[in-house]
């Protein structure tokens, strides 16, 4: 089974990076996201992602996770839509017709336009971050953080929150499975899910408590908050970086003037 | 050394002790081995003799615990203790921080104050010594229970610490693992290091103890060595599981030919493969399991035996061949439908326990099969495993072994004809295991058909009609027992 957002054992283009390349990438990535509100400009940028996750060998472990990422964009589509009508209505979710209620809920070119503005900017993020985590060793991770001058037990819980991602995930498929065979029969869809709530979740929590001691003491008794550490195997910069870098910069530079001259392409 | 004088300690929120007056040393170069019924305070010991009790839990505390001559309390934390003590706990899954097997170890090793070539070196040398070289670049969490405890070993064995405390680290394992695991173990006692380790397997490690001890209600209730200890009737019974006398009841005849081809069996699997993605975990496995029969499935972490039996209930539909229960093909059946039919019992309880009390746990299965009048049922099905007196108790306050009763308690009360139960003796000592053994034996006389996994081939020998072993995904042999 396919881990969220877990490293994963490969030689590409990313895996090469030095983790401080691959920071300043997910910052640049996030800052230019946020900043930009033109849907060609976050088209573009979902489309340069993708390129990148297919030049370093990555796209098979980003595509995975499409599904979850469009279910989310039109999630975000329909909630826009029901509460922020904004210019021309196209028509309305409830017809005219119906008695009483006919008329509402409006379906505006403004609501379309600002929940795919925030789709895009949600996809964009989550690619970016995808990216860096499924290329980067926690180790490494660890590493630069402690350079960073970050207090040990903040990189560690970052560390744990990730590491229990695929926990939950593999141990919620074994609880699954057993109350499937429990006779239980949740059914499909939204209403299923939410009936399945108890079941799942109570022997989940309470198995993740119990599996949070154990992983505390683990990282004790490992010695991993002493903080005395020798460097080994440690990461430099390389030519990778130096390109990344160079690329990063001249995007940066681009943004700006076209922000100033062109402001129409990016907002 | 680790000396325990007079140690007792309660858990918070709760009155029993669960450590009552005990006292121990860990002698440099000796390796102890403790054992005795889930609950007993085993795991509580090894907490107690590393300092975590006292430097991480509440509760209250009585007695006196030293490590190398130094009150526990004097040191500054967990931190300035791990540099004397390695400790493995039982839960594999949760000491696995990394992302894989070679950083587990790596990371571990970072932060010894060695040298980059003494890192490499030792780096090297435990993924030899503890089979691991192969698993490399694995991800620890999908690497199966075994190989995770090997993994959990050897970065404890990392650290070079001198005293090591193990907490079940083979309850996963089969028995090749097992031996590979003894003896790496018995090759550091010849190093000179100390071993505290809590086990059930005695057969095992009998070579390598020094002493035996057996803890029952949080106290010590034997101590020396293991031939001394043995000596005592009730105390062997618990240490060594005995399962003699269990098949008192005459094996099932032989059917002949015509009468076996006639009969609809409890199980018919024809030519099933099955492949997780594109990784192939069952090729052609043939098997016909007759109504009444009680079978055990034997072989090899990995060999494809959960896999084969979750086909069963369809929690997995073949990739090719099929699957019978009772005459009707799972792939025409819902997993809901075979509920009726199969009842499975997996390997951690702990997976399906999320009710209030014992009653409605077993209920929970009851109410999904649509059956009314539930009481009467729960309690018939309470009093087969013998847990009648905890019907109102929260679940999870029950002991391992008592656990595992109430994982077949829910299975035993939705009545389904066939039962199939993965690794049921996991974590229990001789007497916890015999008790489930004589229970599924007991079910087996009342016409269920039972079908059990197990790397234990004494159960297979003593409890079984049939043993299949499986190796590779493949059934090898399939003889009477």
């Amino acid at each position: 089974m396919a881990e969220i957002l877990q490293y994963v054992h490969k030689d590409g283009f990313f895996h090469r990076l030095h983790p401080f390349s691959k920071i300043l990438f997910i910052i640049v990535a996030s800052v230019m996201c946020v900043l930009a509100t033109g849907i060609p400009f976050l088209i573009l940028m979902v489309a340069a992602l993708l390129i990148l996750a297919y030049a370093s060998h990555l796209h098979r472990e980003v595509i995975q996770q499409l599904r979850l990422v469009l279910v989310m964009s039109v999630v975000f589509v329909i909630i826009t839509v029901l509460t922020m009508p904004n210019g021309a209505t196209l028509g309305y979710l409830v017809p005219q017709g119906v008695p009483a209620i006919g008329g509402s809920l409006p379906i505006t070119v403004g609501a379309i336009g600002i929940g795919l503005v925030l789709a895009l900017r949600f996809m964009v993020l989550i690619f970016a971050f995808q990216l860096f985590l499924i290329s980067t060793q926690p180790r490494d991770l660890v590493h630069s953080m402690e350079k960073l001058h970050m207090p040990i037990d903040y990189i560690l819980m970052f560390i744990i929150a990730l590491r229990f991602i695929p926990t939950l995930q593999i141990e919620g498929r074994r609880i699954h499975e057993a109350q499937l065979a429990r006779g239980y029969n949740p059914g499909s869809g939204m209403i299923g899910k939410i009936k399945s709530v108890a079941p799942i979740v109570i022997p989940l929590v309470s198995n993740a408590l119990l599996r949070s001691n154990v992983l505390g003491l683990t990282i004790d008794m490992r010695g991993y908050r002493t903080g005395i550490r020798t460097q080994v195997r440690e990461r430099r910069l390389g030519t990778g970086d130096y390109a990344m870098m160079s690329g990063l910069a001249v995007t940066i530079v681009s943004f700006v003037i076209i922000a100033i001259f062109a402001s129409g392409l990016i907002f | 050394m680790i000396e325990l004088k007079d140690v007792s300690y309660t858990y918070p929120h709760t009155v029993q002790e669960a450590l009552h007056r005990l006292s121990l040393v860990l002698a440099p170069g000796r390796c102890i081995m403790v054992t005795g019924p889930s609950g007993a305070g085993k795991t509580t010991l090894c907490l107690a003799a590393c300092g975590i009790l006292c430097h991480e839990y509440g509760g209250k505390k009585a007695g006196l615990v030293t490590i190398n001559g130094r009150n526990v309390a004097d040191y500054t934390g967990l931190s300035e203790i791990a540099k004397n003590i390695g400790i493995v706990f039982d839960d594999a899954e949760a000491q696995m921080i990394f992302t894989t097997v070679e950083e587990e170890i790596l990371s571990a090793l970072e932060y010894r104050g060695l040298s980059c070539e003494e890192i490499e070196k030792r780096l090297a040398s435990i993924m030899e010594v503890t089979y691991l070289t192969a698993l490399r670049d694995r991800s620890p969490h999908n690497l199966s229970g075994g190989q995770k405890q090997r993994v959990a070993l050897a970065a404890t064995l990392a650290l070079g610490n001198d005293v090591l405390i193990l907490d079940e680290p083979t309850s996963e394992l089969d028995e090749h693992a097992t031996r590979r695991i003894v003896e790496i173990l018995s090759g550091l006692k010849g190093q000179g290091k100390t071993i505290l380790i809590v086990e059930h397997k005695y057969a095992h490690f009998r070579d390598m103890v020094d002493t035996l001890v057996v803890m029952e209600h949080g106290a010590i209730s034997a101590v020396g060595a293991p031939e001394d200890v043995l000596r005592d009737e009730r105390i062997r019974k618990i240490v060594i599981p005995d399962f003699a006398g269990i098949k008192t009841r005459a094996p099932l005849p032989e059917p002949a030919p015509s009468e076996r081809a006639a009969a609809t069996p409890a199980i018919e699997v024809r030519h099933l493969s099955y492949s997780y993605d594109e990784v192939p975990a069952l090729h052609d496995v043939c098997i016909r399991v007759n109504a009444g029969e009680f079978v055990a499935v034997v072989g090899e972490n990995g060999s494809g035996k959960t896999t084969l039996v979750k086909q069963f209930n369809r929690l997995l539909t073949p990739t090719t061949g099929d699957v019978e229960i009772l005459g009707r093909n799972t792939r025409d059946c819902t997993i809901a439908d075979l509920a009726h039919d199969v009842g499975l019992v997996f390997q951690n309880p702990d997976h399906m326990f999320f009710a209030d009390t014992v009653r409605d746990e077993i209920a929970f299965g009851l109410e999904n099969l649509g059956i009314t009048d539930t009481d009467a049922v729960i309690d018939a099905a309470l009093d087969e495993v013998g847990l009648l007196p905890t019907k109102t108790l929260y679940p999870r306050w029950l002991s391992r072994g008592e656990r595992q009763r109430l994982a077949i308690a829910c299975v035993v009360a939705m009545q389904p004809p066939i039962i199939v139960l993965d690794e049921p003796t996991t974590g229990l000592d001789g007497d916890e295991a015999r008790l489930v053994m004589e229970i599924l034996k007991k079910l087996q006389v009342q016409g269920h058909t039972i079908v059990v996994i197990t790397h234990n081939r004494d159960i297979a020998q003593y409890c079984a009609d049939r043993m299949i072993t499986m190796e590779q995904g493949r059934v090898i042999s399939d003889a009477r027992t």
